[in-house]
């Protein structure tokens, strides 16, 4: 069956743009006639993915225009979830909503609308310039589940993170807990040419998973267990002599200490608490400091094991400094903020809110490094050193879960409004059950989306959402990267869509914030940011045909020309004084996972089992394009992971559906039973709801039903008293039979 | 004449079953359709010393091909390049050559009511000098395609220098024109 | 993706069964004519004509675009071709002989064109009899099928099915005399031949075969197949007929011969069916054991515009 479109017809015009659905933001070329697309493909020229595009970058055009997207602004008409909805227009629901936000920050203070976001696919500097403006410091993502706890660790410890690898001169690279086989396709295929130049690779990781099955070396941790495989590397490191001395003597502080201080941390102590052996401890510490230069990639894991999650990142960090892979050829690089471009950070005015407004951000009394006090005190270092801060929208944010504590209890304070952009709170954040009774209990929602979620479903307005070729982007490593990756928007938004930008400078606009957002669209506002790159073009969409990327000459030791690290020391700190000045332990010690059958005895003997849930599952990302048919007929129904021994224990088979329960809940999945998995460890999949479900409450779309979710931990007392990240791995669990009593079964 | 072939290399290939989407997109085919699976084997072995493997595959494009064999419309052909495609106008959906294929490459259209393949996308792609979707798709560049008869194409330097090439059901005698790596 | 994109059904088993059954009761017909001179039955042969015709309907019903069935007269080297054509002349070669054998048409009793027809429903009875074996046995994909036993097979249960209906014939209308004297035993050699070729077929696939054929004969060992195969075929369809052929009582045979008939439909559909187990890719069952089989809610969902 020919397929064939004529490309070469007149009026076609081919336009640079990128695939929207997670941030590798691969390359496409999109053909364009008469404001339609005709069609697209991966382009063959883009640096990261050369043509290539994974299952969702396949489907963009069925995404584009799919039956069920929200293509109108819409307002609630009955009661709330009961799907019934009026069509408005932009200006009545801007008009509204605006009006709204107005009497709340009368009422409660501007503290009392937060907003939630999901991944950065949004621009979110616009959101924190609105929130800043408007007077609020309760803006939050995702964010502590995903890298930025890691990064604020990094900076206080290096004065960046260096998320920048120089792969291309590696000889090892640690995959500690990333599946780049699966969650990022072009790295994996640089990873997979470099292994013929004798890269080795290192997979840490519970499960056995795609990447680990091309690498050198897996070690299959106990999920929540990292800390103590980090803590047991370093003591192989320091007392097998494998460390870099020079760069340890001239270049770090805290040596001495660490070196006591790991002294009982030995691969014999990790061994029973990782399941790890011994051996295989060792054999990866050494293979990771005896080939020179090497990295360790970030990955989500450590970020989401709760509790011991802030000391295990600054373990990991602590590696990169005695084996000295810092900003050497080869190694993990401290590129900086850019010194070219306005960065992220610098369109988000934020000396515009107010002391007495950050002081009362929520979370920000227990959990410091990502709120106002860690944030303000690293801006305040990495400013005098580089010039410029990390991005504050993301760095900076409320406590997620701190927020909807404050919906439903109203301690400290009351928050009356969320604004939702680009997230389904209730499959996406911690202990979906609290979660969707502070959404259904919030006095004002809006939701900012593609389609009708179950918290969209819930939301007193619904606003339409350009999406992926629809919105020119800027790719940017959350606005932290010293380079740029830019593209066009194919075509204007569909229907009534716009871009998130829009809406918050529609907003602010009704809000009195005129003078601020001086940019009529979103090109305007990016030729802001790079007219002063030199490139000589009159506008973005030029600069995007002509030139697209800005890659800064990679430069190597730049702490030797600027006279050391952005620390207080100057210094690489692995004995940190940021962190001891927050009032946390300067050097990380080991604390074991939120639950445990060693310090919860009582607890193991009702869930003996141990859960990691999160991980990335192709084709959907995250809680999206379950309802994308050609995508969810390659996996339609949740499968969790069981070892075989463990699943005949409990006399589940293959195929059968199981309940998967922790003290939070239950969930029901499909058992897949595999070798992958350690006996007594079990695996669920993320972001499962059923859209082709009834989406009016009280079903939801199923949104409860498989939501890994539900299972998850936000207690104050599992979460890492650093940056507040909650325990999505390392909790204990049961698991059995579903039978058929147990209600409609998936499908 | 050149003979199209394909090279699969599985040490690449992570299962992300990208080649099937991008194939079912832009080939249109209905939503329960699937002209290139990509299997998973294993994990084999016992834990923690398990191996595992992602099998892609799609038809094999046989010298000795028999389900052009089977076509009784002569619906089924084999182009001198290679190409084993079916002419939809020919078939009367018997599914013969669905049932010859040792490599459940075939597939019945019953809203069509006559039988589809891969066709490594000749019409859109390969005539027009581009590669077939799956190829072009394929982050991991697991798959390669070209002209086995040119001794400079990538498939010809991949199959004749490689040690660990094979291809599947050898044993069958189908002679099929995708290789595989491992 | 469900088995029905990938294997043939019940229709084309039916098709098989009929067709092999009407064929050979032409074939019968052929030889009793051509060496004998003798008819058979004039409603057996004329029902041999319907069953391979009727065979032939099911087969173009099997069919995706039914409608474009004269299509499949076109590829001289596929083995489909060469049965339909095979099966057109055994329609019309089986009616002008049984209707040659009645007085009301011109063309009765004209014994050179009744050689003629004799000799082209011997070859066309036995060909169309044998070649659905044939047809199977050369699917090197189908393990179970594969080799050259199933055209035996095949030919032995379309033999058995023949006699056997000529037999059930002989009690409602007048049938030759060899019919009712020599046909019995006839079958019940057959029968005891069936029982034999497919142990001796299910053993060696189960051992001698590959790990894709010991994989696919499970199915008929211990598996979903195990009662229909052994009780339905071999024991009700094979092993009770012999007893009952033995039996010198018209009852008795017939009865027999209903039954060896039923055999042989059982064994079609089971053998056509088996055709699911394909020399699978590694990891391709389980791959396909996962895939959507088309009811699911997602799939059935359409989604509709929102206002």
């Amino acid at each position: 069956m020919s397929t064939k479109i004529d490309l070469e017809q007149e009026g076609v015009e081919v336009r640079k743009s990128v695939c929207y659905f997670c941030h590798q933001n691969c390359g496409c070329l999109v053909y364009v006639k008469d404001g339609k697309i005709i069609h697209f493909e991966g382009d063959l020229d883009y640096p990261t993915n050369s043509g290539g595009l994974c299952c969702r970058g396949n489907v963009n055009l069925i995404h584009l225009d799919h039956e069920a997207r929200v293509n109108f602004p819409l307002k609630r008409k009955g009661e709330r979830g009961a799907g019934e909805w009026e069509r408005i227009t932009w200006e009545q629901a801007i008009d509204e909503i605006g009006a709204k936000l107005e009497e709340i920050r009368e009422k409660h203070g501007a503290e009392a609308v937060a907003t939630a976001g999901g991944t950065s696919r949004t621009d979110d500097w616009a959101r924190r310039r609105f929130m800043n403006l408007y007077g609020s410091p309760n803006g939050f993502h995702n964010s502590h589940l995903c890298w930025i706890p890691t990064f604020m660790i990094e900076t206080a410890i290096y004065g960046w993170s260096p998320f920048e690898i120089d792969l291309g001169l590696s000889k090892c690279i640690v995959l500690w807990g990333q599946n780049p086989a699966i969650s990022t396709l072009p790295e994996q295929a640089g990873i997979s040419a470099l292994k013929k130049n004798g890269l080795k690779v290192i997979v840490i990781d519970p499960r056995f998973t795609e990447t680990a099955a091309k690498a050198d070396l897996w070690i299959p941790v106990k999920p929540g267990t990292d800390l103590a495989l980090a803590l047991a590397w370093i003591n192989t490191i320091i007392y097998e002599g494998l460390a870099d001395y020079e760069f340890v003597y001239e270049h770090c502080v805290g040596f001495d200490e660490l070196t006591e201080h790991i002294e009982q941390y030995t691969p014999e102590w990790a061994e029973p608490i990782t399941g790890v052996s011994a051996d295989l401890i060792r054999e990866g510490a050494r293979m990771y400091a005896t080939s020179k230069p090497g990295n360790i990639q970030w990955g989500v894991a450590i970020d989401q094991i709760g509790k011991p999650a802030g000391a295990a990142m600054h373990a990991r960090a602590i590696l990169r400094a005695i084996t000295g892979n810092l900003d050497c050829p080869g190694a993990d690089l401290l590129t900086g903020p850019s010194q070219e471009f306005i960065t992220d950070e610098e369109m988000e005015l934020n000396d515009m809110l107010p002391e007495e407004q950050r002081k009362k951000q929520l979370g920000s009394d227990k959990y410091k490094l990502v709120t106002w006090p860690g944030y303000g005190r690293i801006a305040e270092i990495t400013k005098k050193y580089w010039g410029k801060a990390p991005t504050a929208e993301w760095m900076c944010e409320a406590h997620p879960p701190s927020v909807y504590n404050a919906i439903l209890t109203g301690d400290p304070y009351p928050v009356k409004a969320l604004l939702v952009s680009a997230t389904n709170p209730i499959n996406s954040y911690g202990e979906s059950k609290k979660v969707l009774a502070a959404l259904e209990a919030v006095d004002f929602l809006v939701t900012c989306d593609y389609w009708l979620t179950p918290t969209a479903m819930l939301s007193d307005y619904v606003l339409p959402m350009a999406g992926s070729f629809e919105r020119p982007t800027i790719t940017s490593t959350y606005g932290c990267s010293d380079f740029l990756m830019c593209s066009q928007r194919a075509i204007q938004p569909m229907y009534e869509r716009k871009t998130d930008f829009e809406f918050w400078r529609d907003l602010g606009i009704r809000l009195g914030q005129k003078e601020y957002w001086p940019w009529e669209t979103l090109e305007d506002a990016y030729f802001d940011r790079i007219k002063d790159l030199g490139y000589g073009v009159e506008n973005y969409d030029e600069f995007v045909e002509y030139f697209r990327f800005h890659f800064p000459e990679r430069e190597y030791y730049k702490y030797k020309e600027r006279g050391g690290f952005a620390t207080p020391s100057g210094k690489v700190e692995i004995y940190s004084s940021v962190l001891e000045e927050l009032g946390y332990p300067p050097l990380p010690s080991y604390i074991p996972p939120a639950e445990n059958p060693i310090d919860h005895p009582e607890l193991a003997k009702e869930y003996p089992l141990v859960l990691t849930t999160g991980a990335g599952i192709m084709p959907f990302h995250h809680s999206e394009h379950f309802n994308i048919k050609e995508l969810r007929f390659l996996r339609h129904e949740p499968h969790m992971e069981i070892n075989p021994e463990t699943a005949e224990e409990y006399g589940i088979k293959d195929g059968d559906w199981v309940w998967i329960e922790t003290k939070r809940g239950r969930i029901k999945q499909k058992a897949h039973v595999t070798e992958g998995i350690a006996p007594g460890v079990v695996f669920t999949e993320r972001g499962w709801w059923y859209p082709e479900r009834d989406l009016r409450a009280p079903e939801l779309g199923g949104c409860l039903e498989s939501n890994t979710n539900v299972l998850t931990s936000t207690a104050d007392e599992h979460c890492d008293p650093i940056s507040g990240t909650w325990a999505n791995r390392g909790l204990l669990c049961k698991v059995y039979k579903a039978d058929g009593s147990d209600g409609k079964e998936a499908n | 004449m050149p003979r199209y072939a394909m090279v699969i290399d599985t040490r690449k290939c992570t299962g992300c079953q990208s080649c099937t989407v991008a194939c079912r997109v832009h080939n249109k085919l209905p939503v329960d359709m699937i002209y290139n699976p990509v299997t998973t084997h294993g994990p084999v072995g016992k834990f923690p010393h398990v191996r595992m493997t992602h099998i892609p595959s799609l038809c094999m494009h046989c010298d000795v091909s028999p389900c052009v064999d089977a076509c009784p419309t002569g619906a089924s052909q084999q182009r001198e390049d290679g190409i084993v495609w079916v002419e939809a106008e020919k078939c009367v959906g018997c599914k013969a050559c669905v049932m010859a294929c040792p490599y459940g490459a075939r597939v019945s259209n019953h809203e069509e009511g006559t039988v589809q393949k891969c066709n490594f996308c000749k019409d859109d792609r390969v005539d027009q000098g581009k590669l077939p979707w799956c190829v072009q798709t394929c982050h991991q560049k697991a798959r390669v395609f070209g002209d086995i008869e040119d001794e400079n194409s990538e498939v010809f330097k991949l199959v004749n220098g490689s040690k660990n090439v094979g291809r599947l059901l050898e044993e069958l005698g189908t002679e099929p024109f995708v290789y595989y790596l491992y | 993706m469900s088995a029905k994109h990938e294997t043939w059904g019940w229709m084309l088993a039916v098709d098989f069964f009929f067709a092999g059954m009407g064929a050979a009761m032409l074939l019968f017909a052929g030889i009793a004519e051509l060496f004998g001179g003798s008819n058979l039955s004039t409603v057996g042969i004329l029902a041999g004509a319907v069953f391979v015709a009727i065979g032939a309907c099911l087969l173009i019903l099997e069919l995706g675009r039914p409608f474009q069935a004269l299509r499949v007269f076109m590829n001289p080297k596929a083995i489909l071709t060469f049965g339909a054509w095979n099966m057109s002349f055994a329609i019309v070669a089986g009616l002008l002989l049984g209707t040659s054998y009645m007085e009301i048409f011109p063309w009765f009793g004209i014994v050179g064109l009744q050689k003629v027809l004799a000799v082209i429903c011997v070859i066309c009875g036995l060909v169309v009899a044998t070649y659905p074996g044939v047809l199977l046995g050369r699917h090197k994909g189908r393990p179970f099928w594969t080799g050259s036993g199933m055209p035996v097979l095949f030919l032995t249960s379309s033999l058995l099915t023949g006699l056997a209906a000529y037999i059930v014939c002989g009690w409602f209308t007048e049938v030759a005399p060899v019919v009712t004297d020599l046909f019995p035993y006839l079958a019940a050699g057959l029968c005891l031949f069936q029982l034999v070729i497919w142990v001796s077929y299910i053993w060696i696939k189960s051992s001698g075969g590959s790990v894709h054929a010991v994989e696919a004969v499970r199915r008929w060992t211990k598996g979903n197949y195990a009662t229909g195969f052994q009780a339905g075929f071999m024991f009700v369809g094979t092993v009770v007929p012999l007893i009952l052929f033995l039996i010198p009582n018209a009852t008795a045979v017939g009865i027999g011969g209903l039954l060896a008939i039923l055999g042989g439909l059982i064994m079609r559909n089971l053998v056509v069916y088996s055709g699911q187990d394909r020399t699978w890719l590694p990891g391709e069952k389980e791959y396909r054991s996962r895939l959507p089989q088309g009811h699911e809610a997602f799939l059935q969902k359409v989604w509709t515009k929102q206002i």
